[in-house]
């Protein structure tokens, strides 16, 4: 019954989202903002459902005693920057923004920086010319890299020029031909989705 | 040492080469490429006072990279007089958005309120963006800080996007996508774009196919786009490292290549 | 001597870079505190900017009623919680897994695959009369790399080769797009670098 319930009302709001593509009546506009404001408040819930499942795992798996003092740790993050808004806003120069630039974004951006790393690795360990293809792909990586270096234009005068041919036609016209398949295909799942036959969002029970 | 394996000498590496270069001082000449100087062109002939709204979609980890293109368009629309709304569309963007357009404004006298405004975020993108094309105020009803819409002069002439000029989408991942295709193909947006360099290849069907006017990609991108605004942010100081890390990657792959088919031909009988 | 943040924000991004020796506990300290503060900012962000602007304000401060249906569905969602009333999530799921689909229909035939195709068609002889090779090649890509994504036939004769040739299109887009990645990791670790040695350090230029 559930589940009835809820493909009931993915086809009428799908239906309703699509048509009012196709209409300009202040009605329909009148229409479209409410179900456009309604998804982003649904969507924010969902984000507060992902907070408070973490925090309940974290805490159960703290009673269990499995990594205690990492999750402790999340724990006091987690907690410690909504007190941190709370008390003092989210103002410049506030405890929050302070907590954000200085253990957050730097965090976060030396992750990122770890790929550096492990792209060099892989170009020495990986990254072989086996057949065509492989050739192919590793002669047109090694003409983007030295492209985009001061010495490209060294070692072959028109390397930029080369470069940008390549990744403007050759390239972009591959990009092309995955962009119109993924269009297809998402215009495709779409309709099934509305119209019910698409029901792997439902998970799973009854 | 048994625990030193091949990879930690390639990041050992990598960590000398790039520790070295930036003990010196040396900047390169970098030529202006046409695509960045598109983008340049058409913030610069824009009549002064256009309104432009500019939309942090990135998140932290991309910040290194993003945070020097992002620094000089804001710098070039300040300096030319024109009007900027700030909005956010990853949580993470909002902060970072935040920080720099506060920095930038006050590098050029100018006044929240009047000249700029930042509205914040608001999640679910495309619903986000659906929601500006019919109507900016009931999408922000207040600004980051939450003071109301109407409270601001700049705002006050700004409806939807038939008020402002053009989007320029500072990201590190594909939400310029929805831009293009949510807000350009349903309410016409002018989509301008500053990326990573990652994302380079993803967005050229869209330039060719004008669904994007123009973009300014990477650190490059940022130096580049630094040398035509004259003005220093992160970008250019990195281009020596940058060519020194591009050359001991391909010497890593040449090196790999040359060790596989030596292997290959001793193992090959006779 | 560098202010506290500094230190502080150089001493993680050191404990994070330390996983390229191996896993170790500084490491996934660092991390431990990274997930917990990300998703306690992600939480505050999202209350401020939209559950407050978007709903609690409007709903208890302007007296804008419709708002209790979103309130409604968005508090089914916690049903997730328990099994009894698990179920009750999907029905706030289906209201914006359903609109997402309406509106995806008309963008994904306009924006992805009718723009992409128009521009795909253009003149293939300039008006000297010589061919215009990028405008071939781009079409032949187009084409060919098409092919090799339909799989409803098997790659044989015909159809074969073109999907050859357009593996070979792929494999240039590949490494294009490697190359601009190694440039965008490389510049995103170049300004960690530039951190840890102009500000933490105090060397370099």
């Amino acid at each position: 019954m559930d589940r009835k319930v809820a493909l009931g009302v993915c086809f009428i709001f799908g239906l309703v989202m699509f048509a009012q593509y196709f209409s300009q009546h202040p009605a329909a506009r009148s229409v479209n903002q409410a179900i456009l404001e309604y998804w982003q408040i649904i969507f924010a819930f969902t984000l507060l459902v992902g907070v408070v499942s973490v925090f309940k795992n974290n805490v159960v798996q703290i009673r269990r005693g499995q990594d205690r003092s990492y999750r402790l740790i999340t724990l006091a993050g987690l907690v410690a920057m909504p007190f941190l808004a709370l008390i003092w806003g989210i103002k410049a120069d506030t405890p929050f923004m302070w907590t954000f630039e200085n253990i957050q974004a730097p965090m976060q951006s030396t992750v990122f920086a770890l790929l550096a790393f492990f792209v060099a690795s892989a170009s020495f360990r990986g990254f072989r010319a086996r057949s065509v293809p492989a050739a192919i792909l590793l002669l047109s990586a090694l003409i983007i890299l030295l492209s985009r270096s001061a010495v490209g234009t060294f070692i072959f005068p028109q390397m930029t020029e080369v470069a940008d041919w390549i990744r403007h036609y050759p390239s972009m016209s591959a990009r092309r031909a995955i962009l119109i398949g993924i269009g297809l295909g998402s215009l495709t799942t779409s309709m099934r989705v509305i119209l019910g036959i698409e029901r792997t969002w439902l998970g799973g029970g009854k | 040492m048994k625990n030193i394996e091949t990879r930690h000498w390639t990041f050992l590496g990598l960590f000398v080469c790039i520790g070295l270069v930036m003990l010196i001082d040396v900047k390169l000449d970098i030529p202006v490429s046409a695509q960045t100087r598109k983008m340049y062109d058409f913030i610069d002939t824009l009549p002064a006072g256009s309104v432009l709204m500019v939309s942090f979609d990135h998140e932290a980890s991309s910040l290194p990279e993003i945070r020097p293109i992002g620094l000089a368009i804001l710098r070039h629309t300040f300096s030319k007089g024109h009007r900027l709304i700030g909005v956010a569309l990853l949580a993470e963007g909002t902060v970072i958005g935040y920080r720099l357009m506060l920095k930038t404004a006050a590098e050029y006298g100018r006044e929240y309120g009047k000249d700029y405004v930042y509205l914040g975020f608001k999640p679910q993108y495309i619903a986000a963006i659906l929601s500006m094309g019919e109507s900016i105020p009931r999408t922000f009803p207040r600004d980051y800080l939450g003071r109301p819409y109407e409270q601001f002069a700049l705002l006050r002439e700004v409806d939807n996007y038939d008020d402002i000029t053009a989007v320029i989408s500072i990201t590190d991942g594909s939400l310029t996508t929805h831009w293009m295709e949510y807000g350009g193909a349903r309410y016409g947006v002018r989509v301008l774009s500053g990326m990573t360099a990652a994302m380079v290849t993803t967005f050229d069907p869209y330039v060719a196919s004008g669904q994007m006017h123009s973009l300014v990609a990477g650190l490059r991108g940022a130096a580049e786009y630094e040398r035509l605004i004259n003005r220093e942010g992160g970008g250019e100081r990195g281009m020596l490292a940058q060519t020194t890390a591009h050359l001991y990657v391909i010497g890593l792959v040449l090196l790999g290549n040359v060790i596989y088919f030596r292997s290959r031909r001793k193992r090959k009988p006779g | 001597m560098s202010d506290p943040a500094t230190i502080i924000a150089g001493l993680l991004t050191l404990a994070i870079l330390s996983f390229l020796y191996r896993d170790n506990p500084i490491y996934k300290m660092a991390e431990s505190l990274l997930i917990g503060v990300s998703i306690g900012y992600t939480l505050v962000i999202v209350w401020t900017s939209t559950l407050m602007d978007l709903l609690f304000k409007p709903l208890f401060s302007d007296g804008q009623y419709a708002l209790v249906l979103p309130l409604v569905l968005g508090l089914l969602m916690f049903g997730r919680f328990l099994a009894k009333t698990s179920s009750l999530s999907r029905i706030p799921i289906a209201v914006m897994i359903g609109s997402g689909a309406g509106v995806a229909i008309p963008v994904m035939l306009e924006a992805r695959t009718l723009k992409q195709m128009s521009a795909t068609v253009t003149p293939l002889i300039t008006e000297s009369g010589f061919p215009d090779v990028s405008a071939i090649v781009v079409i032949v890509g187009v084409l060919t790399t098409l092919s090799y994504f339909y799989f409803s036939r098997e790659h044989k004769g015909a159809l074969g080769t073109s999907a050859k040739i357009g593996t070979y299109f792929l494999m240039i887009f590949f490494g294009a797009t490697f190359g601009y990645t190694v440039m965008s990791r490389m510049s995103t670790f170049i300004g960690r670098m530039e951190f840890l040695m102009t500000e933490f350090l105090h060397l370099g230029g």
